[in-house]
């Protein structure tokens, strides 16, 4: 056991070092000078990156995760076979290759970018949401069925907070997935960070690289804490506990 | 399981040992390409001849400028076409010059310097231009770069722009223009997308302005207009040779194996061969293959 804090304590030692020497080495080379010299442009990209995420994750999660509940009911479960198989296929498609298609039929911009990645934060919520529903105790539902629950309360009161923390973590890996894929809406026009990224690239010159895909990593690093943050409010303490002592154990 | 090891340790051996062998006698180059369709096309028919003499050619291909240039200079990438615009301006920082003969000369004599050799210059002049869809440029009046100048300043925030990054931040793309030419367009007004979609962006009215290559077919196809640079800002773009001096020195025949393919090649049958590839959606192996053919540099 403390063997085990060590080495986690090290290992995390490290890499606060190797994050510290990295921005050390981004400041004193003045990597983020487009940013510095360039804020408008800086926060119109930034504002179209969030714009992307926010609404292609937003209407993912609309709609995915509604849709994971119904598929758990039992008269809807027949349809869970293509439905899962149809969301698969959004996200087994390369995500260049679902941003052309989308491109196809809605011409360049931000809107085909929004819909490619709408597609492509589609499966995580869906197959968490019902992985989570899954996970419940059958002996729980049948104990609030002979209280006298109703279907939708038990939806409500029993599976919903005992599905949460899965449900949580599918909406978590979708929106950061979100946000790093986002940088590729460049290529047909969405615009976002990954102008700044591709220029970089392009013109094989760090600090537009550095100004614009720094500011995405920490976008998905502040996003995960947030949903972290949501996750441990949302999911009911018994379980919290017990989780904990699950990972304990370990 | 000893069995077994032994097998993978002999397998292990004999392959270093074979390529071992075989690496004294096969001459190896990579070629390096950009990320368009000339560019595609140069260094397969490069490739091609190559290999036609028995050179073991490896392919770096769909990279920027500048990631092409490093890659030359670290020499990931020893053979490659570039232009000698891009040579001067972009990648040593010197001013443009219009004049062909004179870039070329310039270019040799800089790059010197830097290890890399420039050879084989051909008539194919790949420069930069502006275009607008015809119609709307003749209902608006704007035949010229200049007159582009007038209108947008007359009406700022009207036009919108297609791009790639690249053009939108090199000394001899928007920048440049907007200096020589006394305007701007504002941030919202340009759309920064891969090089290649902004035709369709202004074939589909989405942008009226696009950045193009001079020898691009779907300037015909899509029924665009160059505007005329009557400032003479975008300087020569001569495609040409451009090589790690060590390879040079290595194998000067390769001067000599791409040498019919610069002479063969103009803006005009650039730009053909191009619209085979783009616009008839031909592969550019098979278009290359069939140029080398048909004009006898290569056997079938």
């Amino acid at each position: 056991m403390d063997k085990k804090k060590l080495i986690a304590l090290i290992v995390k030692a490290l890499f606060w070092i190797f994050i510290i020497a990295f921005f050390w080495w981004v400041f004193s080379n003045q990597m983020f000078s487009k940013i510095v010299e360039n804020p408008d442009k800086f926060l119109s990209l930034l504002q179209q990156h969030l714009t992307l995420v926010g609404i292609s994750a937003g209407i993912a999660i609309l709609t995915a995760f509604p849709l994971g509940v119904l598929i758990t009911r039992p008269r809807f479960r027949k349809s869970e076979w293509w439905i899962v198989n149809i969301a698969n296929l959004g996200q087994t498609i390369p995500s260049l290759a679902v941003l052309a298609l989308a491109m196809g039929f809605l011409g360049i911009g931000i809107k085909a970018a929004i819909v490619a990645l709408y597609i492509y934060s589609l499966l995580p919520i869906l197959q968490n949401t019902i992985a989570g529903l899954d996970s419940v105790d059958p002996a729980a539902k049948d104990a609030a069925k002979g209280m006298g629950l109703t279907p939708i309360q038990i939806l409500l009161k029993i599976e919903l907070p005992s599905a949460a923390y899965s449900i949580i973590a599918g909406i978590r890996t979708a929106v950061i997935l979100n946000i790093g894929t986002a940088a590729l809406a460049y290529l047909i026009g969405g615009g976002g960070l990954g102008v700044w990224i591709f220029t970089g690239i392009q013109l094989f010159d760090n600090s537009f690289l550095i100004s614009g895909a720094v500011p995405v990593t920490i976008l998905a690093v502040l996003v995960d804490y947030i949903f972290r943050g949501i996750q441990f409010l949302l999911v009911p303490k018994g379980l919290r506990l017990a989780r904990a002592a699950a990972i304990d154990s370990i | 399981m000893k069995k077994l090891l032994g097998i993978i340790a002999a397998i292990l051996l004999a392959s270093v040992v074979l390529t071992a062998c075989s690496g004294d006698e096969e001459k190896e180059v990579t070629v390096g390409a950009k990320n368009f369709t000339e560019q595609f096309l140069l260094a397969k028919m490069s490739q091609m001849l190559l290999e036609d003499e028995g050179f073991v050619v490896d392919m770096k291909d769909n990279l920027g400028s500048s990631a092409l240039r490093q890659a030359l200079e670290n020499g990931q990438v020893q053979v490659t076409w570039d232009y000698t615009g891009t040579g001067l301006v972009t990648y040593n920082g010197e001013e443009p010059i219009a004049d062909e003969q004179e870039a070329y000369a310039k270019i040799q004599e800089v790059d010197a310097e830097n290890g890399i050799t420039w050879t084989n210059i051909s008539d194919v002049n790949n420069t930069y231009t502006l275009v607008m869809r015809s119609e709307q440029a003749n209902d608006l009046g704007i035949a010229s770069i200049s007159d582009l100048a007038d209108y947008v300043n007359a009406n700022p925030g009207e036009l919108r722009m297609a791009t790639d990054a690249e053009f939108a931040n090199r000394a001899d793309g928007l920048p440049g223009i907007y200096e020589t030419y006394g305007f701007e367009f504002g941030d919202e007004q340009i759309s920064e997308m891969s090089y290649g979609l902004n035709y369709d962006a202004i074939h589909n009215e989405e942008v009226d302005v696009a950045v193009g290559f001079a020898t691009d077919s779907r300037i015909r196809e899509y029924d665009l207009v160059n505007l005329e640079d009557d400032q003479k800002f975008f300087p020569s773009y001569s495609a040409a040779v451009s090589m790690l001096t060590e390879t040079y020195e290595e194998y000067p025949e390769i001067e000599e194996i791409l040498k019919p393919l610069a002479e063969g090649l103009d803006s005009e049958t650039m730009r053909e061969l191009n619209y085979l590839v783009d616009v008839e959606e031909n592969s550019v192996e098979d278009i290359a293959r069939e140029f080398l053919i048909e004009n006898g540099y290569m056997e079938e």
